[in-house]
Order: C-alpha cells, then structure tokens, then sequence
C-alpha cells in the first residue's frame, strides 16, 4: 500500500521573479526537508506538466529535473492538460504497485504568467479538439456551455453559480498559499465582467504560476519514521473524448463520474464516508457538475445544494469542498493543480491545514479534470 | 502553430458541410478570446445539430441577440475564421447564420 509522507507547495500566484525550474526547485528540497530525506533515497520522479513546451519550447524537463537533484533515476513527464498533477500521481502509484520499498516524488508545476492572457488562453486551448480552436472556443467558451445548458436544464440562475466562488474565495482567505486571499460576495461575482457567457471573471479560476510537491512511498520502515502518513486507498483515471459535442450528456463529466465509480469501489468505502474533498473547480459550473458526477449530489440539485453553503468551511456539513480555495482562489498553474489537491487532502488528514482544519476528517477525495472533461482522476486518501 | 497545409488539407472538408440547415444545441458567446480571434470578440460559439444529425461547432454572425437560443434555426456559410497566419495564407471554416 502507498503511502503519502509529505508535502511541499510554493505561493501559488503571479510570480514574475521565478522561472519554472525555480518553483520546481523549490518544491523538490522543500519537501525533501519535511520528510528527511536526501535526493538519493529518491527512486523515481513523476511530473505533471502542461504548458512548457507549447509556451516555452521548453520540453525534455525530466532531464532538467534530474540536473536539479543531480541524480540518475527514471524520471517521467505526464501531460493530461489541466489533469497533468493527477495523472503524474497515478503513474507514480502504479510505479509503486509494481517496484516494493520504493521512494517515489511527485511535482506538478506551471508557469503561466510571463505570457499575455491572449497567449495563455491559445496555450490552453491546445486541450481541445482542432474543430473547437477552429471555431475560436476557449476553455471559459466550452464550460460556458455546460453552464449555459445547465442553467437552462435545472432552471437556475448565474445567482447559483455564484456561490461557489464565494465559499472558494472564503477558503483562499484561510490558505496562506493561496493567489487570492480576498473574500468576495454573491454582488461582486454578479457584477464582474463576462468571460464566456453565462461565466463571469470570478466564476473563473486564475491564470498563475506555481509548483506542488508529494513524496509517495511503499516503504514501510520510511513510513513508520515520519510524523506524518496518509494511505492512498485509490487512484482511478478515466479517458472520454476530447470534444463537448461527442459526448452524450452535455451537464454531466462521464469520466468522473467513471473514474469515481471505480475509486469508491477500490476503497471500499461509501461517499458518505469521505469527509473533505479538493474537486476541480476551474469554473464555478465545474464544482456543481463534480459534486454531481462524483455522487455527492443528485443530478441537477447542485444549483440548490451549493445555495445551503454546506460544503463550506464551518458549514456545520459532514463534506467540505475545496478548502485550499480550490482553483478558484488558490489558483490554478494547470499541472501544479493537481498535486496541490491531494496535499490538501493530506494537510487536512493529517491534521496540518491550521485555520481551515477540518475536524474528524478520516477519508478525503481529489478530484482533477483535464480539458473540457476528456481526462479525469479520482484519488481517495484515508488515515 | 497552424501550418499553411494544415489550412490547405482542412479546407478540402469544408465545402462538404457548407448551406447545411441544422439548430442550435448549446451555444456561449466569447469575451475574453485567444490571440488569433482577438478582433473579432465579442463572438458568439454554437454547437448545431445539422439535419443529418451531425454535430459542428461555429460561430454564429450576422446576428441579433434574440438568436442566441437552444433551438434556432441556423445555416452553415463560409467564412474567415482566424487573423492570417505569417505565411498570409488566409483560413477559411464554417460559420453559422440564423435563418428567420
């Protein structure tokens, strides 16, 4: 069984002075330090990375990498868009599924803001189908249909939307690492200026910069030496098309909903057991449309559900969603995302998240998309 | 980066779905787009079901604001679908106009 030891990320934001392989670099020695280890008990390295090589032409990082621990050791990269972290993570557990008493670090890492949003925005789009960059629809353009579409279905409005950006933004205030610390109210997210219609400004995760870091482990005589473990009960990723138009239902992420599926039975565990959860919210629609897929929610009562501000921090609600501030507010550096969730899981099951502390938490549910929901995973850790 | 073959090998598909009647599914409409649809935001994107029950995505133009809804007539017309590559080769695709 696979074990998370540790967790390391950098300020999550716009960070001009840094390059890639500067947060990269700190996220390796600041979670090498919190769990004792020297880059030699390092067996394997897996990293989550999206944008480098269409931004930067800057591939081949697995080598960079390994320049930066100066060691000589499998390194892979895993690209799935906005689901990279996610799925470096699960190739690194089924590394260790496969190789006993092994030490495995996981990076997800982005750098997005040297580039003007207009580059950013092409970068991304790169995750979607030719015909969808063709017609000049942008990832905020094809949630803004699932949005659109949504609303319509169910009868909501963007009121509904709105509220989980401010439960987001109110867990960003909490997270020191955080790009935005601000809280926001339902007025303020009414009020701010079309992305894609019907998604506002802050019903958008941010373009940022930033680097995530877990050290993974099969090694139980490493795992009995740290102060603090988690166990990987599951990690589940599923594959879909990469167009919105090929897919069957258009207010639902089939992948999720798959790669849930798969996950709760591997861990033996029901939804009603997991009490804190990181679920992609790269769009305010997103969160509701993943509360539901994951079967947390019926479908089509998110837009009700997420008005009872349960999932919120001090709630009084058995699940809390997003405490880190989710995409929306703790930012969203794509291949970083991934990783930065299943910390958080770790930081609250582990009883290390400080002010956003969640209590009594004994399972926790990472849940990271890629593209417009061709790629999903679903991890599920427990203590 | 959209080579001029790339245009040339999409362009032989194009005629083939141009003067279709379809509705619309979904649509949005864009405000913040990415560096080659810069001039031509705000814009409007619709999935339409054509009569055959073929999906395309496209823009809509030519257009009112009571026509963006799930369920308009629309038809397909050639247009101009990014600013011009560095080779000057000009993209043409398929967009969508509402019919009355």
């Amino acid at each position: 069984m696979s074990n998370v030891i540790g967790y390391y990320t950098t300020q999550f934001g716009e960070l001009w002075e840094k390059s890639l392989f500067d947060l990269v670099e700190e996220t390796i020695f600041g979670v090498l330090k919190q769990t004792n280890l020297e880059n030699k008990q390092i067996d394997a390295v897996f990293f989550g990375n999206m944008l480098a090589g269409v931004l930067e032409n800057n591939l081949h990082s697995t080598s960079k990498i390994a320049e930066i621990l100066k060691i000589n050791i499998p390194i892979f990269r895993a690209e799935a868009a906005c689901a990279s972290g996610g799925a470096a993570f699960n190739l690194a557990k089924s590394y260790l599924d496969s190789n006993n008493n092994k030490n495995v670090l996981v990076i997800g890492a982005e750098k997005m803001t040297d580039y003007s949003p207009e580059e950013a925005i092409t970068a991304l789009s790169a995750a979607a189908s030719g015909e969808e960059q063709e017609a000049g629809l942008t990832f905020p353009g094809l949630y803004g249909m699932m949005a659109n579409y949504y609303l319509e279905k169910y009868h909501y409005t963007e009121k509904n939307l709105a509220y989980v950006s401010v439960k987001n933004h109110f867990h960003g205030s909490l997270n020191e690492k955080a790009h935005f610390r601000k809280k926001i109210t339902i007025k303020d997210v009414l009020q701010s200026p079309y992305v894609a219609y019907p998604l506002k400004v802050l019903d958008s995760s941010p373009i940022s910069d930033g680097a995530a870091a877990v050290i993974l482990t099969n090694n139980y005589d490493m795992i009995k030496k740290q102060k603090h473990s988690a166990i990987v009960l599951a990690s589940e990723v599923i594959t879909d098309t990469i167009s919105l138009k090929e897919r069957k239902n258009l207010d639902e992420i089939l992948a999720t909903k798959m790669a849930a599926d798969v996950a709760f039975k591997k861990a033996k565990i029901n939804r009603r057991d997991i009490g804190i959860a990181e679920v992609h919210d790269c769009f305010s629609i997103a969160e509701i449309l993943a509360m539901e897929d994951l079967g947390f929610w019926k479908k089509g009562t998110g837009g009700q559900k997420i008005m009872e501000e349960s999932t919120m921090f001090g709630g009084g609600g058995n699940l809390v969603v997003n405490t880190s501030g989710g995409l929306k507010a703790a930012g969203h550096p794509v291949g970083a995302t991934g990783i930065k969730q299943i910390g958080e899981i770790f930081l609250q099951l582990t009883k290390q998240a400080e002010k956003r502390q969640v209590e009594n938490a004994k399972y926790g549910l990472a849940h990271n998309v890629g593209g417009s929901g061709g790629t999903a995973v679903v991890t599920i850790l427990g203590v | 980066m959209i080579s001029p073959v790339k245009v040339w090998r999409r362009q032989k598909e194009i005629r083939k779905i141009l003067g279709k009647k379809g509705k619309v599914l979904i649509w949005t409409k864009i405000f913040t787009p990415g560096s080659d649809f810069k001039k031509y935001a705000p814009y409007p994107v619709v999935l339409v079901e054509l009569e055959n029950k073929e999906k395309i995505y496209g823009q809509l133009v030519d257009y009112e604001e009571k026509d963006l809804k799930i369920g308009k007539d629309v038809i397909s017309i050639l247009r101009k679908v990014r600013s011009s590559t560095d080779e000057g080769v000009i993209a043409y695709g398929v967009k969508f106009k509402p019919l009355k």
